[in-house]
């Protein structure tokens, strides 16, 4: 099965520690050498970032400065896994090692499985 | 907090492949590494629940396997006095501090390298060999690897013992081959994850045209071998081989769950990012190929395969292209698939006949239980107008398999041609 993973933060909290960069890395890697990551990426937060809105039948264009969200999307990974408890499993390590190494940290990470070509993203 | 089963064995199966593999290179003892990471499963799935899944999975299973080892040694006489090597392992885990929770299983690529080679060792047979790699590579259960084969649960129980006690009288190494068997040993480990993923692919026997769970365990084996050794163009040939593939799984079968030719699958369904993942894999094998690395047979197929996903419809195919690859393959790893397919190949690139007096040429005693020879005449004749022959071909043929879908598929072309025969 196919997931979509977000990580979702609080913004402005400062530059990621060393050590958890390292660690992050280290966890990807070990995802790739697994078979388990399959494509993902951070993303920009303010440039290259444009909203196009259909709002009263109107469409608008809007480049920022974009207001603070409560959590902002901070990258995305596509992963398969067998079943939804491995891609739990993934989320939660991934949020353990900010514990571990920026405990301060706010956020979230969310994993939602990618509908196939026959399926509906159910409720 | 509560955690239910699934999840513990999800967090287990994570790590199972690095907590094995270390397992293994302590104690020395695939069976008893097996059963200390199961018991470290079993320990689990008594406390987390409990308490929750630690902080690092891999670490917690790695201590409790390894104080359960030290317990098993020290009132293990016998083995003390024997393995003396093993005493010394012993020894060294003993004045380690066995509490600290910062042992883990990190760091352990080589170990699994290690694992996965001798998982696929060259004395067991190659079914064994794609059993014990489920087993102790992917973590899958038993009954989940009978399933996959289908099989009786108990004979998949029976062979995975078999073939581990052959790996012990056989004194089988948990050492990376020396560079010169190396070659040879790593195409025996793409043998098997090929074997795995084309079981997977097109199912031997049963209902189902596919299964799509060993197609993704093939898929992530092959992922990690190519993680795992870098340099080794076969291993990026062989991923990009099973990405290719998998990545027309989801056009393989029809709403009703039938299958649909190659000719007639919806290319929209095909899934894009294992075709990048695929394409980008071949080039990886072709840039190392052009530093003078030897590629095999994988790296043709793969080729081929790439030639099928970079056109957009059917009648867009490259099939001189196509025709000339399998030349290549016929030349290189002859046989009588690889000239089936490659009659296929020339029916289209230049006429049905020159397709045909390729399969004619192959001996009529190839494959007698697979229903490919005779399916493509039928589909070469058909071709050729010659309908009433090309339904006899594929009623021949749909007598040849055991997978329902298939036979199902073969028959329905049968009636096409006899239709057009009728018609004449």
């Amino acid at each position: 099965m196919r997931y979509m993973g977000f990580v979702k933060m609080v913004p402005n909290q400062g530059e990621p520690p060393q050590a958890l960069i390292e660690a992050m890395d280290k966890h990807i890697q070990k995802n790739i050498a697994d078979g388990v990551f399959v494509d993902g990426g951070g993303l920009y937060s303010e440039t290259f970032r444009t909203e196009i809105r259909l709002r009263g039948g109107e469409v608008t264009t809007f480049d920022g400065p974009f207001a603070e969200g409560k959590e902002e999307v901070g990258g995305y990974s596509v992963l398969e896994f067998r079943n939804h408890d491995e891609a739990v499993e993934g989320a939660r390590q991934l949020v353990e090692l900010h514990r571990q190494y920026w405990p301060t940290w706010e956020g979230s990470v969310e994993v939602r499985r990618i509908a196939g070509p026959d399926e509906v993203g159910g409720k | 907090m509560s955690t239910t089963a699934a999840a513990v064995t999800a967090a287990w199966r994570s790590e199972s492949a690095r907590l094995v593999a270390a397992l293994v290179r302590l104690t020395g003892d695939l069976v008893l590494a097996e059963d200390l990471a199961q018991d470290a499963l079993v320990a689990a799935l008594e406390q987390w629940p409990r308490d929750g899944i630690p902080a690092s999975p891999g670490g917690w299973l790695m201590t409790t396997a390894r104080r359960r080892a030290i317990d098993i040694f020290r009132h293990n006489e016998v083995a003390r006095r024997h393995g003396s090597a093993l005493a010394g392992e012993l020894e060294s885990i003993r004045q380690e501090t066995v509490m600290d929770d910062a042992v883990t299983v990190d760091d352990v690529e080589d170990d699994v390298l290690r694992l996965i080679f001798l998982c696929c060792h060259p004395a067991l047979s190659p079914q064994s060999r794609a059993a014990l790699t489920l087993r102790l590579v992917a973590g899958l259960s038993t009954t989940e690897i009978a399933r996959g084969f289908m099989v009786a649960e108990a004979t998949m129980a029976q062979r995975l013992t078999r073939a581990k006690r052959t790996l012990e009288r056989e004194g089988a190494d948990f050492e990376l081959p020396e560079l010169a068997d190396r070659v040879e040993r790593l195409d025996d480990v793409l043998v098997v994850i090929y074997l795995i993923f084309n079981e997977g692919h097109t199912a031997t026997s049963g209902s189902d045209w596919f299964r799509p769970d060993l197609c993704h365990e093939a898929t992530r084996l092959a992922r990690m071998v190519a993680a795992m050794l870098p340099g080794e163009p076969d291993a990026h040939a062989l991923q990009a081989l099973i990405e290719l593939h998998a990545a027309r799984l989801p056009a393989r079968v029809d709403r009703e769950g039938r299958p649909v030719l190659l000719a007639d699958q919806d290319r929209s369904r095909w899934d894009q990012l294992l075709t990048r993942r695929g394409l980008a894999a071949l080039d990886r094998a072709e840039e190392l190929a052009r530093s003078g690395k030897p590629v095999g047979s994988y790296y043709l197929q793969a080729s081929i395969a790439a030639v099928h996903m970079r056109a957009r419809r059917a009648e867009d195919t490259d099939w001189t292209r196509i025709a000339r690859l399998y030349d290549v393959l016929a030349a290189t790893a002859p046989g009588p698939v690889v000239e089936a397919n490659r009659a296929v190949a020339h029916g289209r690139a230049r006429s049905p006949e020159a397709g045909l007096s390729i399969l004619e040429a192959i001996p009529p005693d190839a494959l007698p239980d697979s229903p490919l020879i005779p399916a493509v005449r039928g589909d070469l004749l058909l071709r050729d107008g010659q309908y009433a022959d090309a339904a006899a071909a594929f009623t021949d043929a749909a007598g040849r398999t055991t997978n329902d879908a298939e036979r199902e598929l073969l028959l329905r072309r049968a009636e096409e041609a006899e239709t057009l025969s009728a018609a004449e």
